[in-house]
């Protein structure tokens, strides 16, 4: 019977502790957001002078975004091997490539659509490390679409393909950006591997 | 003896209360068209954590309760939070409302932990359909 007080006495205080921590690595998350804001304020006063240099700055450009979409490239192929694990480390990658994207490369009107592509891309990557496969793939569509949008608005040395798979959202279908024009296709992975078509090629 | 003095000891724990008279600009009900029906079945079964504004059962004051609501509360507006809807970026409001169709789609909201305690807030098959086409054609128009 003591034993047993005990035993709940330590767990109430053991989620309390637990509470307090989740709070204070929020307002962490808070703050360090806070602070990428406003050095990305002051960046924006000295764009002009970083405008001219940008032609000069392509290679590094691109090579940024290179990251984030290997990430994706990689959250692809765990989708196609049914591997929510591997997919889930896909979408650790992503988040980190987001944030370490290099954004003074960008001009003040890409700027603006850049980070709305960012905060929405960073939380379906993080999401994708917390869920079970389906889930994933239901934030990988968005993904694809966001990916898409930011390569039409940025560029990319890379050579891609749209590919469109009709099945996926109820017949509404959906596309998935992928290095080869191999059919392999990340929504439903082993279960029809080779449906999809090539839509668009990006170059 | 040992356990009533947790008990007492943990009440004296202070927690934040959700609640809000104010209306922001931003709340989704003066950023879009929401038919009576769909703000029934918001209020009902989202609001109490999706909102700046909860509804608290009388079990609120008393500890570890209040942890728990504070807990699904402070999770619940950090992915949506419909009273700031509309200060949220166009893509950012689709991907939501994505999410929100096949979380109701499937059942996984509102959670069953919740509607347990509130029977009212059980969303019923016909309820679904409504919502799930509005939250459908409002995407769709973004």
């Amino acid at each position: 019977m003591k034993k047993a007080i005990y035993l709940l006495a330590f767990i109430v205080l053991f989620l309390t502790a637990c509470n307090i921590d989740k709070k204070r690595s929020n307002k962490n998350d808070l703050q360090s957001e806070e602070t990428y804001k406003q050095k990305e304020g002051i960046q924006h006063h000295s764009s002009t002078e970083l405008e001219k240099r940008s032609i000069e700055s392509t290679t590094k450009k691109t090579a940024t975004l290179e990251k984030i979409i290997n990430s994706y490239l990689d959250l692809k192929n765990a989708l196609v091997e049914d591997d929510a694990k591997k997919a889930a480390v896909a979408g650790k990658m992503m988040l980190s490539a987001f944030s370490s994207f290099e954004m003074l490369t960008l001009t003040e009107k890409q700027r603006k659509e850049y980070l709305e592509i960012a905060e929405d891309s960073k939380v379906h990557a993080d999401h994708i490390m917390k869920s079970p496969i389906d889930h994933q793939r239901e934030h990988f569509d968005v993904l694809s679409v966001n990916l898409d949008d930011l390569i039409a608005l940025v560029g990319t040395e890379k050579h891609l393909y749209q590919i469109f798979c009709p099945m996926y959202n109820n017949g509404k279908g959906a596309i998935w950006i992928s290095e080869t024009e191999e059919i392999r296709n990340p929504y439903y992975g082993s279960k029809m591997l080779t449906c999809g078509k090539v839509q668009k090629e990006i170059k | 003896m040992v356990l009533l003095i947790v008990f007492v000891g943990i009440q004296l724990i202070p927690t934040k209360r959700n609640q809000s008279d104010e209306v922001l600009s931003s709340d989704i009900l003066l950023t879009y068209i929401v038919p009576e029906d769909v703000q029934s079945i918001l209020k009902t079964s989202c609001c109490d954590c999706h909102s700046n504004n909860t509804n608290y059962p009388w079990y609120n004051k008393i500890q570890p309760f209040s942890w728990i609501l504070e807990n699904h509360i402070e999770q619940g507006k950090a992915e949506l939070n419909f009273s700031d809807f509309g200060s949220y970026s166009r893509r950012r409001q689709k991907s939501i409302l994505k999410s929100m169709a096949s979380q109701i789609e499937k059942g996984e909201m509102p959670l069953s932990s919740y509607t347990l305690i509130h029977r009212d807030a059980k969303i019923f098959e016909n309820e679904k359909l409504i919502l799930i086409n509005w939250i459908n054609n409002l995407r769709d128009s973004l």
